[in-house]
């Protein structure tokens, strides 16, 4: 049999290590791609909201957030969606193990969908980091408003986008559909490029 | 004056102030003007830069190639337009009185030929008895037929503006966001005060000006805020603004227009003040600012008196005579007559003479003359004419004399050449009424002032009709107080502000009766009083009808300084208030935007976002031909080398699944996970068949109706667990297909626990086709998992490993009709999945064929598919009557039944062919009996898909034809008058290839 297929991750051949744009001072964001996170949906089960709390609680040590926000446990966190939605992340549990972890523990309390290959998730940081989004993104950034936890789904762009903030730097996690994660990256790239922008390597 | 005096001395800017201004005298900029190599200081802009060069002539005007000059200096100027810049950054219709003077610019006059000086066109004005108002209506009614080939285009070449690059633009553009508390739009003294107000109440405020230094009128008059100048008191200001954290000050920015639910729509101009942009940086920027409050401190906008020969080189408004004499030291003429009819004459004369300008004549219309007026005439040594008025502007290129009427009938007849003429002013109202507001004359200011006001907006200073300087830093800070205050903000006290001593008291008057010559309301669309007089006697009563007949206020700069002017004298012509004649609307934008601007980055190929498949780098290597179908790019065909012509590649990609194997990247198809104890029943509902019944491991074809009876859309669905579907939809309706699911789901059976999402992005998806199309998946499969005939039939579907451990799914279907798998795994394993599918299938001869090949087999095997499925057909009519389920209820059931619906002679699914078989057959021809003519009466349905058939050697189509089952073998004709086709064909029934299915099932 042959070897086993190689993984390309959705921004494979985009993503050009090293600073780009504007060269001169310290780079205005710095951007890579999250790769082998795990990415699931999970979805309640009619009249299973309460159970599916207590249990999701007591398996990843996180409250699933009503609200559009981000709550993270040890090894998961749960991103609000929708009412009874949430995009579940996790680094530790890779790829489609955590929707395969996902679907053991919260069985017949939520209906889960592995997404792990249906999104590129660029993180995205620095002190230019708002200015950059506030060309694409319509929801106001403020700190006041949208802190670290703080998460949205909207568009950039014309592209639906599910977007969280990790930190104060600020660092921002963007989930975007697989497909197209070209389209992203060129709107991206050409938004930063008069801040300068540096590109972590990915695979 | 000779040419060769005129501009003599043009490299010491004989007409700069020896000291003064805002400029950076440090620094000289050289630039160019038509032929003219000139100078200026940074601080100029492009208009200031030519007076101070002593240029009066900038521009031929629209209709009658009359000389013009610079009238204003700021973004409301209607004559000096210029194309700005060369080559593909040539920009046409650039006002030059808001170009600010870089190193390096060139501009050129427009709308003169050959030059400005000497234009043969202006032979227009011996025609001006034909140009009159409606003159378009009037003179080219007849022939008809002329208008299109000849007059337009005489027209367009004889009467109009710059020229466009006509090339792409070189420089990229961008859309942001911006979110505040209160936007301030306009950073004069009011803008400037409601600013700090609010600011210091803590708000999150944007200071929005269109100039490239706030301060307004404070740069351009010598007045004293708190015994400091203007301008220091403005430096302050943006000084202290510049400490709070929570403000920005937007230079350069116009907001220019107001929509639904506090958004601003305003443009930066990021680099319009550098020859070109330095690299990753847009040259503006189209901003949508949300704004919780709004506080519009736009300013007014000075208005002309108007009299015979009001359009020379030399008129110019008394405003932008001040602030090109104060902020660019820079004197628009050397012979001065003032004439206004306010309190400001005063200013104007005492600034004209503080800069050595010889002042000859104070006008002023009032019979009543204030004191500080006759004091500065006296000072200036001007004869001062009280309830005067100018007759005439004489002089060709430049005014050379003044014809004044004083308020005894004497006429005066002085040497001039600038007359400073200022009406008063009318409140910059534009954006109070782009969401409906109506404006509200006001008698007493003779003006109009704001009415209903968008909501969240209130209007600070002169844009009010607060005239005052004291009044506009008073209101301004008013204003910016409580639109603070509003939001919850403390409530801090307005600063007070001690400004110096005015009168701003004006007495209407909008033009000279007894003018000689043509006296213009609206320069830049060459209307004239008399134009606007005509129009009233053929009726034009309205101000919306003057303007659509004269055009007035229809020109780039939408009359912004003339239409005040025009609804009086139309009010005057009818003997009626100008309450009465009404009022034009204003619509956004204030000023013109380039459509570049709100494209943004979305331009060529990033108008959209692209969405590529999986298999996409390996195809686009493979030198795959793409074609765009939604968002998705797929591959189409894959031209082998020699091959020259689409059909060659496609009927290859063809023969060789159909007799080997082939694979097609299917990934852009919609697939949706559907969870829960209910989903069997949802899809029973959502479904015309039923998928309750369907075992785990199995996939089923599924029919989905509109509400009205229509198929909305077809596809597979798999059931995977007992409480799990994986559906599929066509490329085209996934998004449709998810938001019905919602829709019915949410709105229709709440109840049903189900639960589903689009998984389309999961999977990498690859459908291999073709009689060896088991060796192939059995070759990529780990060992011991049988996919035998036995152990997986068609429409088989279940888990497999792949390739060394990779979890798929394997599901059996097929569309193009041969014996099909369809193979997917996670995305991110699809490009080396394609690959490992192209070397396991190359001994069995592999190929992988494109949309057009899959198109092919589909028409082959008579699929109703996007041509087919078009909205308009239902089940019947599609032959898929037998899949309506009549023991349940389903979406669609009971309007499908609808009699119109299930008649019998409504346009059916069948196959055609040509009775010819070396013709070929067009989708789009209709069909038409045989002996019957190519009309519309005649008209018994048409062709909806062909293709060149490689199974069988000939073009087939599939068609909708009325009755169309009952008649296979009847002869009709496939008529296409619009390309000349008119063939018989053959009907059929719609599979052309192995109608029993068998090769499915080995």
């Amino acid at each position: 049999m042959s070897d086993r297929l190689a993984a390309r991750s959705a921004l494979h051949g985009f993503a050009v290590p090293g600073r780009h744009g504007r060269m001169d001072g310290a780079a205005g964001v710095t951007v890579g791609e999250r790769v082998d996170l795990g990415l699931a949906s999970v979805m309640a089960r009619k009249g299973q909201g309460t159970a599916l709390r207590e249990i999701a609680r007591a398996a990843y040590g996180a409250d699933l957030p009503d609200t559009p926000r981000h709550v993270a446990g040890p090894e998961v966190g749960f991103i609000g969606t929708g009412p009874g939605q949430w995009l579940a992340v996790s680094e530790r549990l890779a790829n489609g193990d955590l929707s395969t972890d996902l679907s053991t523990k919260l069985k017949g309390l939520a209906s889960i969908s592995d997404q792990s290959d249906g999104r590129a998730v660029v993180r995205f940081a620095g002190g230019r980091a708002r200015e950059v989004l506030a060309k694409g993104l319509p929801i106001d950034l403020h700190p006041s408003l949208f802190a670290p936890g703080g998460a949205a789904t909207s568009i950039i762009a014309l592209m639906g986008v599910t977007l969280w903030q990790v930190d104060a730097v600020p660092t921002y996690d963007i989930a975007v559909f697989r497909s197209l994660a070209g389209s992203f990256w060129k709107w991206l790239t050409d938004s930063a490029a008069e801040f300068g922008y540096d590109v972590a390597p990915t695979r | 004056m000779s040419a060769a005096t005129d501009f003599a001395r043009r490299d010491a800017q004989p007409f700069r102030l020896a000291a003064g201004g805002l400029i950076d005298r440090s620094r000289t900029l050289r630039f160019g003007f038509d032929d003219l190599e000139l100078t200026g200081f940074p601080g100029d802009t492009l208009a200031s830069a030519l007076i101070a060069n002593g240029v009066r002539l900038v521009g031929r005007s629209f209709k009658y190639h009359r000389p013009r000059g610079i009238f204003c200096a700021g973004s409301e100027e209607p004559n000096a337009l210029v194309e700005l810049r060369t080559g593909a950054r040539r920009e046409p219709n650039t006002k030059a009185t808001t170009v600010e003077l870089y190193d390096g610019l060139v501009a050129d006059s427009q709308n003169r030929w050959p030059t400005l000086r000497h234009d043969l066109l202006a032979v227009n004005q011996l025609a001006a008895p034909f140009l009159g108002a409606g003159f378009y209506y009037k003179t080219f009614m007849w022939p008809a037929s002329f208008w299109e080939k000849l007059y337009e285009p005489a027209i367009r070449r004889a009467a109009g503006l710059g020229r466009a690059a006509g090339m792409p633009d070189p420089d990229h553009y961008e859309k942001s966001h911006a979110f505040c508390d209160v936007l301030v739009i306009g950073g004069g003294p009011a803008g400037l005060s409601a600013a700090l107000a609010a600011a210091r109440a803590g708000a999150r405020v944007i200071l929005a000006d269109e100039d490239a230094r706030p301060g307004g009128r404070l740069l351009a008059d010598r007045r004293l805020v708190g015994g400091r100048p203007g301008p220091e008191w403005v430096t302050a200001a943006e000084a202290e603004l510049a400490t709070m954290p929570e403000v920005r000050i937007m230079r350069r920015t116009t907001v220019f227009g107001v929509y639904d639910g506090g958004v601003h729509g305003a443009l930066e101009r990021v680099n319009d003040h550098v020859p070109a942009p330095p690299e990753h940086e847009p040259r503006q920027r189209y901003w949508k600012i949300v704004a919780k409050r709004a506080v519009l401190a736009a300013g007014s906008i000075e208005r002309p008196i108007i009299f015979g020969g009001n359009d020379r080189p030399g008129v110019m408004l008394a405003g932008a005579v001040r602030a090109y004499v104060n902020r660019f030291a820079a004197v628009p003429g050397r012979r001065a007559v003032v004439c206004s009819n306010n309190d400001e004459g005063a200013a104007t004369v005492a600034d004209l003479a503080a800069a050595g300008i010889d002042v000859v004549a104070v006008v002023d219309t009032r019979h009543e003359v204030p004191a500080a007026t006759r004091d500065a005439a006296t000072k200036a040594g001007a004869i001062l004419v009280p309830g005067g008025r100018i007759i005439e502007a004489k002089g060709g290129r430049s005014v050379r004399s003044a014809l004044i009427r004083s308020g005894e009938g004497r006429d005066i007849h002085v040497g001039c050449d600038l007359i400073a003429v200022s009406g008063g002013w009318t409140p910059s109202i534009h954006l109070t009424t782009h969401l409906g507001g109506r404006p509200t004359w006001n008698e007493g200011m003779a003006s109009l002032l704001p009415g209903t006001l968008p909501p969240g907006m209130s209007v600070a200073g002169a844009a009010a009709g607060h005239f005052g300087l004291a009044s506009c830093l008073a209101e301004g800070a008013r204003a910016g107080v409580e639109a603070a205050a509003s939001l919850g903000f403390p409530r801090v006290t307005a600063e007070t502000y001690r400004a110096d001593e005015e009168s701003v008291a004006f007495a209407p008057f909008w033009y000279v009766k007894d003018s000689i010559g043509k006296a213009f309301v609206d320069l830049q669309n060459d209307v004239t009083v008399s134009d606007v007089k005509l129009a009233a006697r053929e009726g034009f009563r309205i101000a919306e009808h003057l303007k659509r007949y004269t055009t007035l206020g229809m020109a780039t700069d939408q009359g912004k300084t003339g239409n005040a002017a025009g609804m009086a004298v139309l009010a005057e012509a009818t003997e009626r208030s100008i309450a009465e004649v009404g009022q034009t609307t204003f619509r956004p934008p204030f000023t013109p935007v380039a459509i570049g601007a709100f494209a943004g980055h979305h331009r060529g190929k990033d108008f959209r976002p692209t969405r590529l498949a999986p298999s996409h780098r390996w195809a686009d290597e493979r030198g795959a031909v793409f074609v765009e179908t939604g968002n998705w790019l797929r591959a189409q065909w894959y031209p082998e080398p020699g091959e020259t012509d689409w059909l060659q590649s496609v009927t290859r990609e063809v023969q060789a699944t159909r007799e080997r194997v082939g694979v097609c990247d299917v990934s852009t198809l919609g697939k949706i996970d559907v969870q829960g104890p209910d989903a069997g029943l949802f899809l029973d509902r959502v479904y015309a068949n039923t998928f309750s019944t369907l075992p785990v491991g199995k996939a089923r074809y599924g029919l989905m109706l509109r509400e009205d009876g229509f198929v909305l859309d077809d596809g597979t669905t798999a059931r995977l667990a007992e409480d799990h579907y994986f559906m599929t939809t066509t490329t085209a309706n996934a998004v449709k297909v998810m938001q019905h699911l919602e829709f019915c789901h949410q709105c229709i059976w709440p109840e049903l626990d189900v639960q589903m999402v689009s998984v389309t992005e999961q999977w990498a998806q690859f459908a291999i086709a073709g009689p060896r199309a088991r060796d192939v998946v059995t070759a990529l499969l780990d060992p011991g998992q049988d996919v035998s005939n036995e152990a997986f039939p068609y429409l088989a579907a279940g888990p497999v490993s792949v390739c060394g451990g990779v979890g798929g799914r394997l599901y059996r279907l097929s569309f193009s009709g041969e014996l099909a798998y369809e193979l997917g795994v996670p995305a991110r394993f699809g490009d080396a999945l394609i690959r490992a599918i192209m070397e396991k299938g190359a001994p069995f001869g592999i190929v992988p064929y494109g949309t057009e090949a899959l198109g092919v087999m589909r028409i082959e095997k008579g699929h109703p598919a996007g041509n087919e499925i078009n909205g308009q057909t239902t089940a019947h009519d599609l032959g898929f009557g037998k899949l309506l389920s009549t023991k349940k209820d389903f979406i669609g059931r009971f309007m499908a039944g609808r009699a119109a619906l299930t008649d019998a002679s409504r346009p059916r699914l069948v196959g055609i062919r040509p009775v010819d078989r070396s013709v070929r057959i067009r989708a789009g021809a209709h069909l038409v009996p045989r002996d019957a003519p190519a009309d519309a009466a005649h008209d018994e349905g048409y062709v909806t898909s062909v293709a060149f058939s490689p199974s069988l050697g000939h073009w087939i189509g599939l068609g909708l034809l009325s009755r169309g089952p009952e008649r296979h073998g009847e002869v009709v004709r496939a008529a296409d008058p619009v390309r000349g086709g008119d063939t018989p064909v053959e009907v059929c029934p719609p599979c052309f290839i192995d109608p029993e299915g068998e090769r499915l099932r080995v």
